[in-house]
């Protein structure tokens, strides 16, 4: 064929093609008789209680000292990080003869603009304490040991230091000699805890409130003074290393439990409020290649104040629960799945949590339904306690609700 | 370059854009049973001669009767309306391209592809309302499908003798096809696909002969029998339900759960065509001719196991219908006289293979065909419009145009000997 028979008939397919058209608009069809279906199935509560683990507030923004509401804060501890802010300086650096390490400065800032009233702070250290003294998650009043704290080693008071040409802060501001420096800086140990035990020097009612390592702007921070010799006679001016907190925890006194906190399903970091409950899903089967639109425990508060940003998480437990009595733990006894958190805002007195991916889990026979674990999410109000209604209740509660569509 | 990225990406995208019938969502969907556009400017099934005396492209046994070869084309246009709905959709798709060389007069080679069925479907039900302990859910239903069975044919004609002539064409079925069933819960799309791919062959033997010739009239019978080898087969990808977050229409990072689960299943005998076709055509003078035809069309797979929209699939079909065509002579001095003039009319009665209920599609249609050029160029126009109705069903109007380019050239054909 030549190449005129083959231009006449591309550009004639062409025309034809130019010339087509499409409308595709959806044809109605009665429901009935057509593939997949929307269910609803609704799962009643069977089980409830609340218990107390000793407080929970490592992961706050914010260090306490002093008393705020019904909580007595103890002391706080702080830990720094082994590496400075330039990730390249360790304590070992101080170590080398041209350096010469003169002071080091904790500071720690307040979330104030001006000074109240002033008191005085101290400072402790953990000489002996190895290569660490504490885990913010997991030490409270019951398994810290104040006593294995050094004597104090430094006070401060309240002041206003300025930041730059225009922001001012209020600070506390603890130096340290070579004392210290030594210590930190020995390499006897090869992390050493780096942590401090910082305290009132007497005891207040007020609250005094500052920036904990999970403020990103404002963490305390740790600055070592030092000098460097470029030759004998020649040694140049002084400079600072800045190591930031790593980790931080303010030590609550034993909270105070109320009536409503034992009743009620209730939950509260500070108080170390948490709840479990058992959602009766025995013999449900999630039909093959189904999925769970939603599956909502709807929990109702049983106050009806305002409350903005306060979050719930809630886990799978991956044991029984004992649902018998309130009862007070040491450590938490029950084990979350938890690749499972489903977390929810309370929005009008009403938390509506999520469980559906777990609950495919369920309707699949993947999991075992043990129940869920709720507590306050690490970001709410650490000193706030929630309740909300439990079997008890006529009306309010709760029920999970699951739709989902199947084939 | 440009040129021909252009119109390859347009003929691929054109190809697969089908007009949607509801009665696409059964099973396969419907079968077509004409494919070239001079085949259906008579409502034929392709039995008896429509593109040129003596000559239907779509029946091999007739190929010798070509005087030049061909490249062909067929494209369409359909648009469907739902009786007592204002819905009317329209596409547009090849019916076939097909190139025919015939050699000395008595023997016939053709290479064709072609879509066999038509799965293309998009129906969507009402919002339904109601409250979950306090809920309010609103809810519908969608669902797409898209996509079929193709056929590549190699077809070969033998003569007979003289007056007879076979037609064998093995054919290759081969594609894919995809479905999608969407739940919507207050304007959340929760979408299931299922992906089909599809592997078989089939052999037809198709007949022509001249029962009777003069001056005045010709009588002519044609048949096809058309066999499966292998029983359509294939792989089912049935992936879960996700729910769309983002309404992008496909998974994505966004959707939920995170990973979306596919069951591959081997899928076998889920369609083996058997049919027999005849066809009588009586030609008078002046090139005018009569014809009656018709087919019985079974759908012998074994393999129940095809979910479609509709919880049926269309067992067989009868088909029956006649007409009339006037050819065009080419030699012809006036420009009218070259053209040909088809009319015909029929009906194809599907019988559904689990409910029993049947689809009628009744038809009627018109076309012609105009020669040009030396070598027999032939475009040819056809129009078809009809119903399609079901037991206690739904009613269905359609309207059909095909345009088909047929560009003759010389290969294989006896020369004069040189004087």
């Amino acid at each position: 064929m030549d190449n005129n028979f083959k231009k006449l008939f591309i550009y004639s397919f062409m025309g034809i093609i130019s010339f087509s058209a499409c409308d595709e608009a959806a044809i109605p069809l009665d429901s009935n008789n057509t593939p997949l279906s929307i269910d609803t199935v609704s799962f009643p509560i069977i089980n409830t209680v609340s218990y107390q683990v000793p407080p929970d507030i490592g992961l706050h923004e914010f260090l306490y000292f002093g008393k705020k509401e019904e909580f007595n804060f103890l002391y706080n501890l702080v830990r720094f990080s082994n590496i400075d802010s330039t990730n390249i300086y360790t304590f070992d650096f101080y170590n080398d003869s041209l350096i010469i390490a003169d002071s080091m400065k904790l500071i720690m800032s307040f979330d104030l603009d001006s000074i109240e009233q002033n008191v005085d702070f101290q400072l402790r250290y953990f000489p002996g304490g190895g290569d660490s003294v504490f885990n913010e998650l997991t030490t409270n009043y019951t398994n810290f040991n104040q006593l294995s704290a050094s004597s104090i080693i430094s006070s401060s008071i309240m002041s206003i230091d300025s930041i730059d040409s225009v922001t001012t802060q209020v600070r506390l501001n603890f130096l340290m000699d070579t004392t210290i420096i030594n210590v930190f800086k020995d390499t006897s140990f090869t992390s050493f805890n780096s942590s401090f035990l910082v305290e009132l020097k007497t005891e207040n009612s007020s609250e005094f409130k500052l920036f904990s390592s999970n403020n990103l702007s404002n963490p305390p921070k740790l600055r070592v003074y030092y000098r460097k010799l470029l030759s004998d006679s020649v040694v140049l001016d002084t400079s600072f290393h800045t190591y930031y907190s790593s980790q931080d925890v303010s030590i609550i006194d034993k909270p105070n439990i109320t009536t409503d906190d034992s009743t009620y399903l209730s939950v509260g970091l500070a108080k170390g409020i948490r709840s479990v409950l058992m959602v009766d899903m025995n013999g449900w089967e999630l039909p093959k290649r189904s999925i769970i639109s939603s599956a909502d425990l709807v929990y109702n508060r049983v106050k009806n104040d305002t409350l903005i940003g306060y979050s719930v998480s809630s886990y799978p437990l991956r044991n029984q629960a004992d649902f018998s009595n309130f009862n007070i733990y040491d450590n938490d006894p029950y084990d979350v799945e938890s690749n499972y958190l489903s977390s929810a805002p309370i929005i009008n007195n009403q938390l509506k949590i999520n469980y559906r991916k777990i609950s495919t889990e369920f309707g699949r026979g993947g999991k075992v339904n043990y129940g869920f674990k709720i507590q306050s999410s690490p970001n709410s109000d650490p000193f706030k306690t929630i309740q909300f209604h439990n079997l008890n209740s006529n009306i309010s509660y709760p029920l999970l609700r699951v739709i989902y569509v199947r084939q | 370059m440009f040129v021909n990225r252009f119109i390859k990406t347009y003929l691929i995208i054109a190809s697969f854009a089908m007009s949607q019938s509801i009665f696409n969502g059964y099973g396969l969907g419907l079968s077509r049973t004409s494919f070239h556009s001079s085949v259906n400017g008579a409502g034929s099934i392709g039995l008896v001669p429509s593109f040129h005396p003596g000559v239907s492209m779509d029946n091999t046994a007739t190929w010798p009767g070509l005087n030049f070869t061909y490249i062909s084309g067929s494209f369409s246009n359909q648009a469907n309306g739902t009786k007592n709905t204002s819905v009317v959709n329209q596409a547009a798709r090849f019916n076939k391209l097909q190139f025919v060389i015939p050699i000395r007069e008595r023997y016939g080679l053709g290479l064709s592809v072609k879509p066999l069925n038509n799965h293309n479907s998009f129906f969507t039900t009402d919002t339904m309302a109601f409250n979950f302990d306090g809920k309010d859910i609103f809810s519908r239903k969608e669902f797409r499908s898209g996509g079929g069975i193709m056929e590549a044919s190699l077809g070969l004609a033998l003569p007979l003798n003289s007056r007879m002539g076979l037609g064998i064409s093995i054919n290759h079925l081969f594609g894919s096809s995809r479905d999608e069933q969407s739940a919507i819960i207050n304007n959340t799309y929760y979408r299931m696909f299922n992906l089909r791919t599809y592997t078989g062959s089939t052999f037809d033997f198709d007949f022509a002969g001249q029962l009777y010739n003069n001056n005045n009239l010709s009588i002519s019978t044609f048949a096809r029998v058309g066999l499966t080898n292998k029983p359509v087969s294939g792989k089912l990808y049935k992936f879960n339900f996700y729910e769309d977050s983002n309404n992008s229409y496909s998974f994505d990072t966004d959707d939920y759960p995170g990973d979306l689960v596919v069951d591959t299943t081997s899928i076998s005998n889920i369609y083996s065509p058997n049919s027999f076709s005849f066809g009588l055509n009586v030609g008078f003078k002046n090139d005018l001719n009569i014809f009656s035809e018709f087919q019985m069309w079974n759908d012998e797979a074994t393999n129940t196991n095809y979910a479609s929209i509709f919880n049926d699939q269309i067992g067989s079909k009868f088909h029956f219908g006649g007409g009339m065509i006037r050819f065009g002579n080419l030699n012809a001095r006036a420009w009218q006289d070259q053209i040909t003039f088809r009319l015909g009319a029929y009906q194809d009665k599907y019988s559904l293979r689990y409910s029993g209920n049947s689809l009628i599609e009744n038809g009627i249609s018109v076309g012609f065909g105009f020669k040009f050029a030396t070598t027999g160029n032939q475009i040819d126009f056809s129009f078809r419009n009809g119903t399609r109705s079901i037991t206690e069903g739904q009613k269905e109007l359609f309207k059909e145009i095909t345009i088909g380019v047929s560009l003759g050239d010389m290969w294989f054909l006896r020369r004069r000997a040189k004087q």
